[in-house]
C-alpha cells in the first residue's frame, strides 16, 4: 500500500470540505456519527473546515447497535466540540418489521441504513447543512454499503483513501486510541464486522485493491506476486456486480440529448 | 520586466464573474506598475467545461475583449479562454493582450483526453507554435499539457524565445508520501527550460475545486540558466511578482553555447528519415 503524505491529505480535504459547503451556498457539515473510525474522521475534518459550532453529529442507533458504540459517537463530538444530536431509530424500524417480518438480517441492516439517510437529509434541510458522507475507497469499490443509505450524501471526503489509510489519517488526526483499535463494523448487527462480511481482511483487500485499480497491475501479475487467484477473482466479483452502486440510474436515451449521457454538467456548474 | 502570476480559482462557466475578478486585478497590477500579468488556462471560464462550453465560448467579438484590450494600453495581460472561431468551432487558447488589443493567440495543439480529461471533445486542437513580441522580450506560450512535450518549447528555442510563458489547469493526483506527484512534473519542467533552454520561464497553475478535483496551484518563476527562483504558495490563491531579464538569457547561451551549437537540419533530417520509413 502506498505511503501517503497525511498531513497533505488533510489539508486537501479540509479545503475540500469547505468549499464544497460553501458552494452549496451553507456553512456547516452534517454528520451521521456511528461511533466508528470513518464517521469519528469525516466529523473531525468538517469540525477543522468549518468549526465546532458548524458541526453536528447525528448518532442514530437501533436498539441492537452496540453499547460501546454511543460511547464513542459522544467520546469524539466531545473532544471536537461538536455538537450530537441522538435519535433511536428503533420504533419506526420495530413498527415497520412487526407488520413484515423476516429473518434476514440484511434487510434489517438495510432498512436501518436507509432510515438514517432520510434523518440525516430531514436534518440537512432543517437546519441549512450538507451531509458529509463517510465512505472509504474500499468499501466504495466492494459495494460494502447500502445503496441509498450509507452511501447517500453531498460528497464523500474519504473516497479516495482506502481503510488502511483511513487508519493513518485518524492517527494523524488523534482519534482517540478506543475508535481506532475496534474492529471495523457497519453494527448492524451484534457481532457483525466488514471483515467478516467481505471475508477478506482490509489489509489484504487494499493491497489488492490498490494494485488492480491505483496500479493497473492485471489479476496474473498480482497472483504471481503471491496472492491466492481465488481471493483476486472474489475482489474482481465484487467491484463488477457493485459498479450499478456507483453510478446513476441508466436512463433509456430516446431524444437529442439524454441526461448523463449527452446533457454533461459538473454540479459545480457556475459556482 | 516586472511579471506578476494571478493563481486564483476561476469559477466554472461564469464569465461575467472570473471578468471582474480579471479587470480588477488588471487594474491594480496596472497601478503597481506591473508590466505583464498572467493568468492559468481557461482563467475567464474554469476547466471542466464539458456542455457549458457550448454555452459561453467566446468570439473575438466578445465584450469582455474589450475591457481588456482597453486596459492593455499600460499593461500586457495574458490569460485563457474557450475561443470560438470561427462559428461553431472552439479552441482552448492563450491570449495576449497588448498596446490596447489582441496581439497574439496560441491555440492549444495538446488537448489531453483520457482518465478524468475530456479536452478533445469539445476543443479542436491548434496547429503552430508561433513566438510573439512582448516588451522587448521575445515570447512564447504553452498551455498546460504542451509543457509536458518538450519539442514544443524546442520550436520556441529555435526561434529565439527568450521568455517561456505556461498556463495551466492542472488538477493535482498521484499522491505519494512526499505529496503530489503531479507538481514533480511541471517543477522538472521549468528545471529543463531553465536550464537547457536558457529561458526565463513563468508557469502559472490555478487552485480550487470543480467538484472532487483540486487544482495545487505551485506557479513558479524559473530564471535562465538558475532554475526555480520563485514559488507562489501551494493548495492557496497567491501573487507571483518576479522580474524576467533578457541579460540572464545572453549569460546562460554564451556560458552554455547549447543555442549556438544545436543543429536543427539534423534533427528535421532525422524526423524526415523516421518519418518515412
Amino acid at each position: 500500500m502506498r505511503e501517503l503524505d497525511y498531513a497533505g491529505v488533510e489539508k486537501v480535504l479540509v479545503s475540500f470540505i469547505r468549499q464544497s459547503i460553501h458552494k452549496a451556498g451553507l456553512q456547516r457539515g452534517i454528520v451521521g456519527v456511528s461511533g466508528g473510525l470513518d464517521s469519528a474522521v469525516v466529523l473531525a475534518l468538517t469540525q477543522k473546515a468549518m468549526g465546532s459550532e458548524h458541526t453536528l453529529g447525528l448518532f442514530l442507533p437501533y436498539r441492537l447497535t452496540a453499547a460501546e458504540s454511543a460511547a464513542h459517537a459522544e467520546a469524539i463530538c466531545k473532544k471536537l466540540a461538536a455538537p450530537l444530536e441522538v435519535i433511536d431509530i428503533s420504533p419506526q424500524i420495530d413498527l415497520y418489521f412487526s407488520a413484515r417480518p423476516t429473518t434476514e438480517r440484511v434487510l434489517l441492516g438495510n432498512k436501518c441504513a436507509r432510515e438514517r439517510m432520510s434523518i440525516l437529509y430531514d436534518y440537512s434541510a432543517r437546519r441549512q447543512a450538507l451531509v458529509v458522507g463517510t465512505s472509504n475507497k474500499s468499501e466504495l469499490l466492494v459495494g460494502y454499503s447500502t445503496l441509498w443509505g450509507d452511501s447517500a450524501a453531498a460528497f464523500h471526503p474519504l473516497g479516495d483513501l482506502y481503510k488502511t489509510q483511513v487508519f493513518a489519517l485518524a492517527e494523524r488526526l488523534d482519534i482517540p486510541q478506543e475508535i481506532r483499535a475496534k474492529q471495523p463494523s457497519a453494527d448492524l448487527w451484534p457481532g457483525q464486522t466488514d471483515e467478516g462480511e467481505i471475508g477478506i481482511c482490509y489489509l489484504e483487500l487494499d493491497e489488492i485493491l490498490f494494485r488492480l485499480v491505483d496500479k493497473r497491475h492485471t489479476p496474473q501479475e498480482i497472483v504471481a506476486a503471491g496472492t491466492p487467484a481465488a481471493t483476486v477473482e472474489k475482489v474482481l466479483r465484487l467491484i463488477r456486480q457493485s459498479q450499478y452502486k456507483r453510478t446513476l440510474p441508466p436512463i433509456p436515451k430516446l431524444q437529442a440529448r439524454t441526461i448523463g449521457l449527452d446533457f454533461r454538467y459538473l454540479r459545480d456548474w457556475d459556482k | 520586466m516586472k511579471i506578476r502570476a494571478v493563481q486564483f480559482a476561476p469559477a466554472l462557466g461564469d464569465v461575467e464573474r472570473n471578468l471582474e475578478f480579471h479587470l480588477r486585478e488588471i487594474d491594480r497590477a496596472r497601478r503597481e506598475s506591473v508590466e505583464l500579468i498572467v493568468f492559468p488556462e481557461l482563467s475567464l471560464s474554469g476547466y471542466h467545461l464539458k456542455d457549458i462550453v457550448y454555452d459561453i465560448s467566446l468570439t473575438p467579438q466578445h465584450a469582455a475583449f474589450k475591457e481588456i484590450s482597453r486596459l492593455s494600453r499600460e499593461i500586457d495581460v495574458i490569460l485563457g479562454a474557450p475561443w470560438e472561431e470561427p462559428r461553431g468551432i472552439i479552441y482552448n487558447a492563450g491570449l495576449c493582450f497588448s498596446k490596447g488589443e489582441l496581439s497574439h493567440r496560441h491555440l492549444k495543439v495538446q488537448l489531453p483526453t483520457h482518465g478524468m480529461f475530456e479536452e478533445r471533445m469539445i476543443f479542436k486542437p491548434g496547429g503552430e507554435f508561433r513566438p510573439f513580441a512582448l516588451s522587448g522580450h521575445t515570447a512564447g506560450m504553452l498551455v498546460c499539457r504542451e509543457i509536458l512535450f518538450p519539442i514544443y518549447a524546442y520550436l520556441y528555442y529555435l526561434q529565439h524565445t527568450d521568455l517561456l510563458i505556461g498556463i495551466s489547469n492542472s488538477p493535482q493526483r498521484n499522491m505519494a508520501a512526499g505529496g503530489f506527484a503531479s507538481l514533480e512534473l511541471w517543477e522538472s519542467m521549468g528545471y529543463v527550460y531553465s536550464q537547457f533552454f536558457h529561458q526565463n520561464y513563468l508557469f502559472v497553475n490555478r487552485v480550487g475545486f470543480e467538484e472532487g478535483i483540486g487544482f495545487p496551484g505551485g506557479s513558479f518563476f524559473a530564471r535562465a540558466g538558475a532554475g526555480i527562483v520563485q514559488k507562489a504558495k501551494y493548495h492557496d490563491p497567491d501573487f507571483l511578482d518576479c522580474e524576467a531579464d533578457p541579460a540572464d538569457v545572453r549569460r546562460a547561451r554564451v556560458s552554455a553555447n547549447y543555442l549556438r551549437d544545436e543543429e536543427p537540419h539534423v534533427v528535421l533530417r532525422e524526423l524526415r528519415r523516421i518519418l518515412h520509413a
